[in-house]
């Protein structure tokens, strides 16, 4: 399951033998990873540039959560951008510096670059974007990060408006690929008028190591739901219960411990066969059992009795238990056919409408993982893609009904996640699938974890409706 | 703290007044005062402080000890002071740490014993022998030693210590550092940090820094310091009778010489603008204020209201006062522009010039404090008038009853209404208190 040439990235001495023979082995960069619970002050001491707009609704808030994240705001622009800054630098001994681009101190780096792209309301003005980017984006990082925010296209009246905007997608995908090679991620936040102040858990969660697997994605953010009561940023899950299933191996273990160390009462679920395993699982994590093999029809009113019985309903509902069965149609036997239905989505939304007429409480979370392969299609795969293309539409349907009880539904499609599952795939197929990507290597199963986790917090309330590629910026699909 | 109370005492409406202070002089470490530890440095205050008050010793109910490098076997000082002066054996004893604020948590401690009507009469104060800072030996050579110690040790043993005592470097005692224990931190950096964050200039602290000894030198040569000060008989016999500390010849000029301390690059801080490592000793006399008129003293000052706060120590690690003056301010329905004088602890220039900072900051009030507006600008002229801790010294324990000392009698001196103290502490602490003159 190792990724060889990851490894031998970390050599030294291979790294620069490899570079002096100019021999054409790609050396990904080993990804930065988060090994702490949420912490008050995710980017303590970043440098991070930032760019746009004085005049733009949405500084004040960037500037802001920029501050009291930890991070020294280094911005680009006017006095009048600069002064936006002076209140929160003051208040939380972070002042802002100015830079000039022209300028650059030798041997300059940013953890991160972000630029405020929401009053691009002209496709002329688009070189604004490049203007801040093209000077600074050598000084990026290993393991950077660049953020665009802007407005969402299609919700613009302004066809001019809504083609700027959406320009500032294909952008933010072309500079994924080229810094992934530094394993530096991009992404893009689609900020709704009126959602100034929901970008900020989103700010943080993109800007820090957590974020490390996902790149090139366009995030909505949204005033569909009401605000919370509270948006913590530490042990934000304190007092939540969380139903997982699948939780003996693989995706599914990694996002139970993340789940739980940020509060969390994690229920961990899987088929009686892996009794042995789940039950490790929740004991080291302090959670709970629940043993049922979900494709079984009973097992949803099952599921619903335990959790009312024992925790009086369930917050957080993680659709994680997938199987494949891989054959070209010709060939599928029609077990295989079932099976991966019946598991993959069938259950998922038999599970969910048992619990969304008992069970699942106001102000919930349920999160789908869907998969590339559903949104590209494979070879072999003409029932798994199915199964997890299914899950994004009725996940996009799901999003309005379900946002007046405050509860938000996301799919999230991994890409080659390092897992039993993808162990199992033939050599070559599998180093393409490490290979094609634009940070070259495979993702942990923590790195799936960590987008669940961040759309489990009352914070992510801005998001619903959303299909979030965690890829590394995969070639395969869009 | 158990004397017989009148029935029909109010505890509510009691107040702990100042009725005297006294501190020894304060001196550079490992210099006049090597030879005593804190206990003898404790004891030579609270022996001053009975001489200068000439309160009866059968009227001291308790005594209330602060300090930070606590011997490890007699850790509760305040009680080995009063065995040491033979005080009556019923004058009961504890010792209290909180960082640098220990000795304002043992004069507020006292007195709200003596609101509760817990006690009538309390000595409270604080010491520091960083001279005498015990070292440390490492825990793990400690263990392999401990079944010599008890004289149960076997061959094995013997060949564990020598094995525990390679690597030689591990084993050797260690120099104890002022650092944060959670982050290993030392504080001078963490302040370094604190002027960067703040824009905190080298210019303003040492501006800053002259001013602090300047104030101290005329406050002793007009004497106002030197009354607060007792002479003390080091062992060796030698007499000291003032603090050694104090430059008044030192200027702007010359502080900018010298070089930083804890960032060679691209510091600020140096050691004329910290507060150096001290020796010293002061105490308070506090008392209730119906016995202090029975016992014909005229208050001081009243220890009207204090507040403690705790940050984050790997964000701004002294910026502890910015939160605690604001909230006994609040406590005592105060606002900033009420008070007459205030003193802060000096732990840093640097650290002092960014709490005001931020005391000053409409931003910082409405997003840190709940507040709609800034605390408020403290006046120069009304801060630290006879100097501060940069100048004097800081021997940790004693800060607290010295500045509670110096502002009491001011207030006592001039009619001044009322004065507000900081101190930051090691661990993200922050302490305050206001003393009022007993007449408002």
């Amino acid at each position: 399951m190792s990724d060889f040439l990851l490894e031998l990235g970390q050599n030294p001495t291979a790294r620069k033998a490899i570079k002096q023979l100019g021999l054409p082995i790609p050396m990904p960069e080993k990804l930065k990873r988060c090994k702490t619970p949420w912490q008050e002050r995710p980017l303590q001491d970043y440098d991070i540039a930032l760019g746009g707009p004085a005049n733009s609704a949405v500084l004040p808030f960037l500037a802001k959560s920029i501050v009291v994240a930890g991070a020294n705001p280094m911005v680009v622009g006017d006095d009048k951008a600069l002064a936006v800054y002076a209140g929160p630098g003051e208040a939380y001994g972070r002042p802002a510096t100015k830079l000039d681009p022209e300028n650059l101190p030798e041997r300059f780096r940013t953890h991160a670059l972000v630029f405020d792209g929401t009053e691009i309301k002209d496709t002329s003005s688009l070189k604004e974007a490049y203007d801040f980017f093209h000077p600074l984006i050598r000084s990026l990082r290993k393991g950077g990060r660049g953020i665009v925010i802007g407005r969402p296209p299609l919700m613009q009246k302004n066809a001019e408006f809504a083609a700027a905007q959406s320009a500032l997608d294909g952008f933010v995908r072309s500079m994924a690929k080229e810094i992934g090679k530094k394993g530096a991620t991009a992404q893009l936040l689609y900020v709704e008028k009126g959602a100034e102040a929901r970008m900020e858990p989103a700010l943080r969660f993109t800007l820090s190591p957590r974020s490390a697997f996902m790149t090139g994605q366009p995030l909505q953010i949204r005033k569909t739901l009401k605000e919370p009561s509270s948006v913590p940023f530490v042990r934000p899950l304190a007092g939540k219960v969380a139903l997982l299933t699948g939780a003996a191996r693989g995706i599914g273990k990694a996002t139970v411990r993340l789940l739980a160390a940020e509060g969390a009462h994690v229920v961990c679920l899987d088929r009686p066969q892996d009794d042995q395993l789940v039950s490790q699982v929740a004991r080291d994590i302090g959670g709970s059992v629940l043993l049922a093999d979900i494709s079984d029809p009973d097992a949803a009113q099952k599921i619903v009795s335990e959790l009312k019985a024992r925790h009086g309903g369930v917050d957080i509902i993680v659709h994680n238990a997938g199987v494949t069965r891989d054959k070209t149609l010709a060939r599928m036997k029609p077990q295989y056919w079932e099976q991966t239905l019946d598991i993959n989505l069938v259950a998922v939304t038999r599970i969910t409408r048992a619990l969304l007429e008992d069970g699942l409480r106001d102000n919930g979370r349920i999160i789908c993982l869907s998969s590339v392969a559903g949104i590209a299609g494979n070879m072999g795969q003409t029932n798994y893609a199915a199964s997890k293309a299914g899950l994004i539409g009725y996940v996009k349907q799901m999003a309005e009904p379900l946002a007046k009880r405050g509860i938000t539904i996301n799919a999230i499609a991994p890409g080659f996640i390092e897992t039993r599952m993808t162990a199992a795939i033939p050599i070559a197929i599998r180093e393409g699938g490490r290979r094609l990507s634009a940070l070259g290597q495979g993702g942990a199963p923590q790195d799936i974890g960590e987008v669940i986790t961040f759309l489990s917090t009352p914070g992510a309330y801005g998001m619903t409706g959303n299909l979030i590629r965690v890829c590394g910026g995969a070639l395969i699909g869009a | 703290m158990a004397k017989q109370k009148k029935k029909n005492d109010k505890p509510s409406s009691r107040r702990a007044v100042v009725v005297a202070g006294t501190r020894t002089p304060f001196v550079r470490a490992f210099k006049e005062f090597l030879k005593m530890d804190t206990i003898a440095l404790g004891a030579a205050a609270v022996e001053g402080l009975l001489a200068k008050s000439e309160v009866s010793r059968d009227e001291l109910d308790a005594i209330v000890w602060g300090g930070v490098i606590l011997p490890g076997l007699a850790p509760n000082v305040g009680r080995e002071i009063a065995l040491d002066l033979k005080l009556p054996h019923s004058v009961e004893g504890m010792t209290v740490t909180r960082a640098c604020a220990s000795g304002l948590q043992a004069i507020t401690l006292a007195a709200a014993a003596i609101e509760r009507g817990d006690a009538d009469v309390v000595i409270a104060g604080g010491s520091d022998s960083t001279s005498n800072a015990e070292l440390k030996l490492p825990q793990k050579l400690v263990h392999a030693l401990a079944p010599m110690a008890f004289g149960k040790a076997t061959p094995a043993d013997m060949l564990g210590v020598v094995s525990q005592l390679m690597p030689i470097s591990e084993v050797l005692p260690r120099m104890p550092k002022i650092a944060e224990r959670t982050t290993g931190e030392v504080m001078g950096e963490a302040a370094e940090r604190m002027a960067l964050r703040n824009e905190i200039s080298r210019e303003a602290q040492d501006e800053f820094a002259a001013a602090s000894h300047h104030r101290a030198a005329a406050g002793i040569s007009s004497g106002v310091l030197r009354d607060e000060v007792t002479a003390v008989k080091t062992p060796a016999g030698k007499w000291v009778h003032s603090d050694t500390l104090v430059r008044a010849d030192t200027s702007v000029e010359k502080l900018s010489k010298l070089r930083p301390v804890f960032d060679k690059k691209r510091g600020t801080l140096t050691a004329g603008n910290s507060s150096a490592l001290t020796d010293g000793a002061s105490a308070v006399l506090l008392m209730s204020e119906e016995k202090a008129k029975a016992l014909g003293y005229t208050p001081l000052a009243v220890v009207s209201n204090w507040a403690y706060s705790g940050v984050d120590p790997a964000d701004q690690l002294l910026m502890g006062p910015a939160l605690a003056m604001p909230e006994v301010l609040r406590r005592s329905g105060y606002e900033l522009c009420d008070i007459d004088i205030v003193d802060m602890h000096e732990a840093f220039a640097a650290q002092v010039l960014a709490i005001l900072k931020m005391l000053g900051s409409d931003a910082f009030a409405k997003a840190r404090l709940g507040r709609d507006k800034a605390v408020g600008k403290v006046d120069p002229a009304k801060l630290n008038i006879y100097g501060g801790s940069v100048a004097l010294g800081h021997p940790f324990g004693a800060t607290g009853a010295r500045m509670v000392t110096t502002m009491a009698n001011e207030l006592h001196r001039t009619g001044k209404k009322t004065a507000l103290l900081g101190i930051c502490a090691a661990g993200g602490l922050g302490a305050a208190a206001i003393l009022e003159h007993p007449d408002s």
